[in-house]
């Protein structure tokens, strides 16, 4: 059964490596620490992290984001002269994973998780079928499973966003902050798929995993960031069982 | 990368690349420093007298170190032939100067920039941390007076040159290996004479001894100097090979100074010596970090 389940996005800048000297966007990499930390306060026997994926199955447990593949100075695991910031070693030789499940990766590392993962892609264009019914193959997993669902909104905010602007985009979004501060999960997993494809939402098939996952029909839930500084929506939420910790 | 910058030809290592100590400061190599120029004279080649005024001297100093100098380059006579100007003439134009400099900034590195030692002593005794001695040694008790004084020095190639004078027909078999041959022996002389090897930097002196065509030939060759493992300084600043290569007026060789600073930030050179210290600067960080020595200072562009 699912003991705890977070919500949180994969732009690549969460990677302190990636952004340079400037500490950029640290309320969202704060909140999306804060999301996993409460994760892993449920004291899971097994932490499964669903997001997009060339295509759907498992990977290794022992994979990593590839910082390499975007900033190829970081290559071989190098870490910049005056970085502060830097991985440990035994990772850079970790097979890759996709970016949303290697953000997965990262931040359960550093949060200092060394506990069983498990890793499930989930192909951009599943339906929400398939993509419920993974959420409760992987509630079933184990007898304590913390979900980690990555994935982000619209990409589609702002004129300097990487898809430019689309006026449905803010409500698309809105939508779905309002069904996850609201724990309306049939919300989630009706979401229009051929929209949520049009505005470049890739965490559309990763949140109808968690909607699967999640019988409780009333989660306490709580929204810590939702923001598209970038023109990219991101939302980061976790979502407890009634009862869980209580 | 250090694979690609020493690939010309082959040099001979003859010091295992450390930290270069000037002063009470270290750097770390991989770290490009820039030297800043302040002439203590009326007449110097570039934009001269600019700094003959103590106060816009001094304002200048405060300038350049808010720009990200490293070490301050004082000189009180002109490399180019004019007016004679003395041992007692250089001690007035520069010692009450870098006293000054190092009461307001005392950690920050001072660089005499002559060639009697004479003058050099007064100026280590005034604070003075490096001996820039630009003319290759044409008086051999500097390298004493750097050990005196625990002074750094630079150890230049100047051909056959007395100091002041313009080169005439200068003509080499291999200037690369000129250059080697004099700041190596320079190099070994200093360190017996008590010098510490920590504090030493070779210079090739851009235009000192030298056409535009043999300029250009130690540029491109840079790396053979950097692989003998010495930190190396390069001095192109607004130089007349940077003036003659591009047909540029003396106002118009910021762009070739530049791009002679970036081919020497790529072939591994530590020290600048340079008029332009905020673009200098940049210019060296874009180098390092297209080197991979240096993080941008923000990249976001398609990380959102």
């Amino acid at each position: 059964m699912i003991v705890a389940a977070a919500i949180c996005p994969s732009p690549p800048l969460l990677a302190a490596e990636l952004t340079g000297q400037a500490d950029i966007l640290p309320e969202l990499r704060a909140a999306s620490a804060a999301a996993v930390t409460r994760l892993l306060a449920s004291a899971p026997d097994l932490v499964a992290v669903a997001g997009p994926a060339e295509a759907t199955g498992t990977r290794d447990p022992e994979g990593a984001l590839s910082l390499s593949a975007f900033a190829p100075a970081l290559r071989h695991g190098r870490s910049l002269v005056d970085n502060s910031k830097k991985r440990a070693e035994g990772r850079a030789a970790a097979a890759p994973l996709s970016l949303a499940l290697g953000v997965g990766a990262m931040l359960l590392d550093e949060a200092g998780y060394a506990g069983p993962r498990a890793f499930h892609g989930i192909a951009e264009d599943e339906p929400a079928a398939v993509c419920l019914a993974l959420g409760r193959r992987i509630a079933a997993s184990a007898p304590r499973v913390a979900l980690l669902a990555v994935g982000d909104g619209s990409a589609r905010r702002s004129a300097s966003a990487p898809g430019y602007l689309d006026e449905r985009a803010a409500p698309f979004d809105g939508a779905v902050e309002a069904a996850v501060r609201e724990g309306d999960l049939s919300a989630i997993a009706a979401l229009d798929q051929a929209l949520a494809a049009d505005l470049l939402a890739a965490g559309r098939p990763a949140w109808q995993v968690l909607a699967g996952a999640l019988t409780a029909p009333h989660p306490r839930t709580e929204v810590l960031y939702s923001d598209a500084p970038f023109g990219v929506a991101y939302l980061v939420a976790t979502l407890l069982p009634l009862g869980e910790g209580a | 990368m250090d694979d690609v910058a020493a690939a010309g030809r082959e040099a001979e290592l003859t010091r295992v690349p450390g930290p270069l100590r000037l002063g009470v400061r270290e750097f770390a190599p991989g770290r490009p420093l820039v030297m800043a120029i302040v002439n203590r004279t009326p007449d110097s080649f570039y934009r001269p007298g600019l700094t003959w005024d103590e106060s816009a001297a001094l304002d200048r100093v405060h300038a350049v170190v808010a720009e990200g100098a490293d070490i301050l380059d004082v000189g009180g006579v002109p490399a180019k032939p004019g007016p004679e100007v003395t041992v007692a003439a250089e001690i007035r134009r520069v010692v009450p100067f870098i006293e000054r400099v190092r009461a307001a900034y005392p950690e920050l590195v001072i660089s005499a920039d002559t060639w009697r030692h004479e003058s050099a002593r007064a100026m280590c005794a005034a604070g003075a941390d490096l001996i820039n001695d630009t003319w290759s040694a044409w008086d051999p008790a500097l390298a004493e007076v750097a050990a005196e004084f625990g002074a750094g020095l630079v150890c230049s190639h100047a051909g056959t040159l007395t100091p002041r004078t313009r080169p005439h027909r200068p003509a080499f078999d291999d200037v690369v290996a000129d250059v080697l041959d004099r700041v190596l022996l320079l190099a070994e002389r200093a360190q017996k004479a008590g010098v510490d090897a920590d504090r030493i930097v070779i210079d090739p002196a851009h235009d000192f001894g030298k056409n535009t065509w043999q300029s250009l030939e130690i540029t491109a060759r840079l790396s053979e100097l950097t692989a003998t493992g010495w930190p190396v300084l390069l001095s192109a600043s607004h130089k007349d090979f940077v003036g003659e290569t591009l047909g540029a007026g003396i106002d118009d060789r910021l762009a070739g100074t530049l791009a002679v600073t970036a081919v020497g930030a790529w072939l591994g050179v530590r020290v600048f010596r340079a008029h332009d210290v905020r673009e200098t600067r940049q210019a060296l960080d874009m180098v390092a970090s297209i080197k991979g020595d240096r993080p941008p200072v923000r990249a976001v562009r398609g990380l959102a």
